[in-house]
């Protein structure tokens, strides 16, 4: 009984010191998300004079024959999941030369690191030069081995755009991919190597058995925070193209800021955000599912 | 004794002399700070490209030499359109504008009095004294019937066409789409030109101002402001698509015209290359440049249409309105008065090479002097057509756009994308 009303009081001070930091996550994650939900239920645009008017789920069904706003996923769906699969296997690349022990190891991995500190604007500057159809480093590369007889233009075909801006973007991002990876590769112990070596295992089978199952923790981290960076990546896609040529790289990103912006149609804009909020949950929540079933299906504990 | 006493009336003398400079001083510097403050100029800010703004210099120090009291300020923003737009939407989202008033491109008018950031003009300015701007431009001007912006300098869509070869030919310029068929097959048959015709199919602006004269030469329209009823999915909208389609696929127009802007028209045409080009005025004063090829060899008229119907120009062009925050309406309308009157549009124009608003200047002795064509300008001004004056353009011309691009590209049947583009735009204005 006694023992009862210490641990009620212990919990008691317990939730009274969690208070203060929940308050603050309700404040600053939870309530911006309602009230662009309270929006997205209200016409306030142009058309209204700016002045929120109910509509219901207007906003919502308008969506759904909304061209515009799928293709917009469908190309953000395409861009995610192409930049994540090939920073994955790039970073896990890089991740173990780094982890092999040679000379000037500090100065490379270094120098590794170094894409990911760069700010993306100025970088996406630099590959908007690099793949300029007239003047642009790749073309004249290309021109020299004679591989092509013309220029590309890569970003002015909607094809090359999207290949271009993905290739920016794994640039950038496979240094975080691998500087996670390592940080998981350094902490398996180098005797289950020697041990599974001496079993007569190769190098794919240690790599397969050991590494691999080892620094799932590592991969699934890197991996959620790459899919939820690149499905909302704004800045790289606004400098290079523009969502351009015609809406062939448009991100929902760049569709919801000129739905807000440009055509000040903040209720619509509202609605789409709710939309792509629940898409990214759902998909997480998918991953995390999915991740967790072949973890027990390898049989790997964690 | 006697001396003493005056000795002091000195010495009080001197005392009161510093008091009296010291007071006398005061009273100066007051008196003249009550006048430097009553006349104290009133600044009128605006916004617009800094290219622009060069071009303004010589206007602003008129305007100030003859307006003491009101110091005209311009801003120079960035030079491409769509920035300087941001600017002035974000200046009037967060509340207070900096600016007194705003220099528009006519299709930002009915979005920002949509949004309540313009003052109306109605009041100021007499039925007389709108006579002689072109009704097109100032009609472009209104939103619900409600006068916002007082046209600056005009632009319009026209039909350029090398004179030279339909005279060999023996051929009158086009007036009909048909017309223009038959002239460019027959002139590249005979290998006098390489293509026929070159316009602005890529997706963007431009693209929708290109098709709003086709869609008027058709008999058709794209969105009516009153009724707000949307007329993309009728047979005369699909015939102009497939005009334009026709165009590429009977060799008439290169392939490549799905990707042109403006300047690449221009210079296809300029190169000799094109018997019909459809573009804005400027083209004029480049291609009959002393480099230019094709100089004077070239003529403009009225957009080409279909049989039984009338040509149209899309209508273009800048203007001036009040921003709704301003401190100082009477003093920003004077300034719209100075810009928008004939001598000052006369002076910027000579300049320049801008078009007026003002349809006394196409004639005016001077200007035809230096500009010989632009008698011909104003017949093609006269038919102009406006973008639909609807508050949500911006999003209205973007939905055409991608459907258009699409029909033109031959990803979607001319049916099926207007059928597509009129449902989204009626989803649109909730209709």
């Amino acid at each position: 009984m006694k023992q009862d009303t210490l641990r009620a009081r212990e919990q008691r001070t317990g939730w009274l010191l969690v208070i203060p930091a929940l308050l603050l996550l309700l404040l600053v994650y939870a309530y911006p998300i309602l009230r662009a939900f309270g929006l997205s239920l209200f016409s306030q645009n142009l058309g209204t004079q700016l002045q929120p008017e109910f509509a219901g789920l207007a906003n919502y069904s308008r969506m759904i024959a909304d061209g515009r706003f799928w293709q917009s996923i469908g190309n953000t769906a395409i861009f995610t999941f192409s930049a994540l699969i090939l920073e994955l296997v790039l970073g896990m690349g890089i991740a173990l030369v780094l982890n092999q022990t040679f000379r000037g190891k500090g100065l490379v991995r270094t120098i590794a690191i170094l894409p990911w500190a760069l700010p993306t604007a100025i970088m996406a500057l630099a590959w908007t030069w690099i793949f300029n159809d007239q003047y642009g480093i790749l073309n004249d590369i290309l021109l020299r081995l004679g591989w092509i007889e013309t220029g590309i233009n890569w970003l002015g075909n909607p094809t090359l755009a999207m290949v271009a801006t993905i290739v920016a973007d794994v640039w950038k991002t496979t240094s975080f991919v691998s500087i996670l990876l390592l940080a998981g590769l350094q902490s398996i112990p180098q005797d289950l190597y020697e041990a599974h070596a001496i079993e007569g295992a190769t190098p794919w089978q240690s790599f397969r058995q050991i590494t691999l199952p080892l620094i799932m923790p590592q991969i699934t981290i890197a991996a959620l925070f790459r899919f939820a960076q690149s499905f909302g990546i704004f800045d790289l896609i606004q400098v290079m193209t523009e969502g351009g040529p015609a809406g062939a790289t448009e991100m929902v990103s760049l569709y919801i800021y000129a739905t807000v912006r440009r055509y000040l149609d903040f209720g619509y804009g509202a609605a789409l955000v709710v939309v792509t909020f629940l898409i990214l949950i759902v998909v997480v929540a998918l991953a995390a599912y999915l991740i967790a079933k072949l973890r027990r299906s390898t049989g790997v504990e964690t | 004794m006697f001396d003493s006493q005056i000795g002091k009336w000195r010495l009080h003398f001197r005392r009161f002399r510093w008091y009296g400079v010291a007071v006398c001083c005061a009273l100066v510097i007051l008196g003249l700070n009550s006048i430097a403050v009553s006349q104290q100029p009133i600044t009128i800010k605006v916004l617009m490209s800094a290219l622009e703004a060069t071009q303004w210099q010589p206007l602003v120090e008129k305007f100030e030499a003859q307006n003491p009291d009101i110091d005209l300020e311009i801003i120079e923003g960035p030079n491409a359109t769509n920035l300087v737009e941001d600017l002035y939407t974000s200046s009037f989202l967060l509340g207070n504008s900096p600016y007194d008033l705003v220099y528009m491109d006519i299709v930002w008018t009915p979005k920002f009095a949509a949004a309540g950031w313009l003052m109306e003009l109605s009041d100021r300015i007499s039925e007389a004294q709108s006579q002689d701007f072109l009704a097109g431009d100032l009609n472009g001007g209104r939103y619900q019937g409600e006068l916002y912006r007082i046209p600056f300098r005009s632009d319009a869509g026209m039909l350029y066409y090398r004179q030279d070869l339909l005279s060999a030919a023996e051929r009158k310029p086009p007036e009909t789409t048909e017309e223009l068929i038959e002239i460019s097959q027959e002139l590249q048959a005979e290998n006098k030109i390489d293509w026929g015709y070159v316009w602005q199919g890529k997706q963007y602006e431009g693209l929708a101002a290109m098709f709003v004269e086709i869609l008027k030469g058709f008999g058709g329209f794209w969105i009516d402001p009153n009724t707000q009823e949307v007329g993309l999915d009728r047979p005369e909208a699909i015939a102009a698509v497939s005009f334009l389609r026709e165009t590429i696929e009977s060799g008439i127009s290169p392939s490549g015209v799905t990707t042109y802007q403006e300047e690449e028209t221009r210079r296809f045409f300029q190169n000799g290359k094109a018997l019909f080009l459809r573009n804005w005025p400027y083209v004029w004063a480049l291609a009959n440049a002393e480099d230019s090829p094709v100089k004077g060899k070239i003529g403009l008229k009225p957009m080409v249409y279909a049989p039984g119907h009338e040509s149209a120009a899309c209508q273009g062009g800048w203007g001036l309105g009040i921003s709704k925050t301003t401190q100082h309406p009477d003093e920003a309308w004077r300034v719209i008065e100075f810009i928008t009157s004939a001598a000052t549009q006369k002076k910027f124009i000579l300049e320049t090479g801008y078009v007026p608003s003002r349809r006394s200047l196409f004639t005016d002795q001077e200007i035809v002097a230096k500009y010989g064509h632009y008698p011909q300008l104003l017949e093609v001004q006269e038919s102009s057509v406006l973008r639909p004056p609807i508050a949500q353009y911006a999003q209205a011309s973007d939905i055409l756009q991608r459907y258009l691009s699409a029909a033109l590209t031959d990803r979607m049947t001319p049916e099926k994308a207007m059928a597509g583009a009129a449902t989204e735009t009626r989803n649109l204005l909730g209709r």
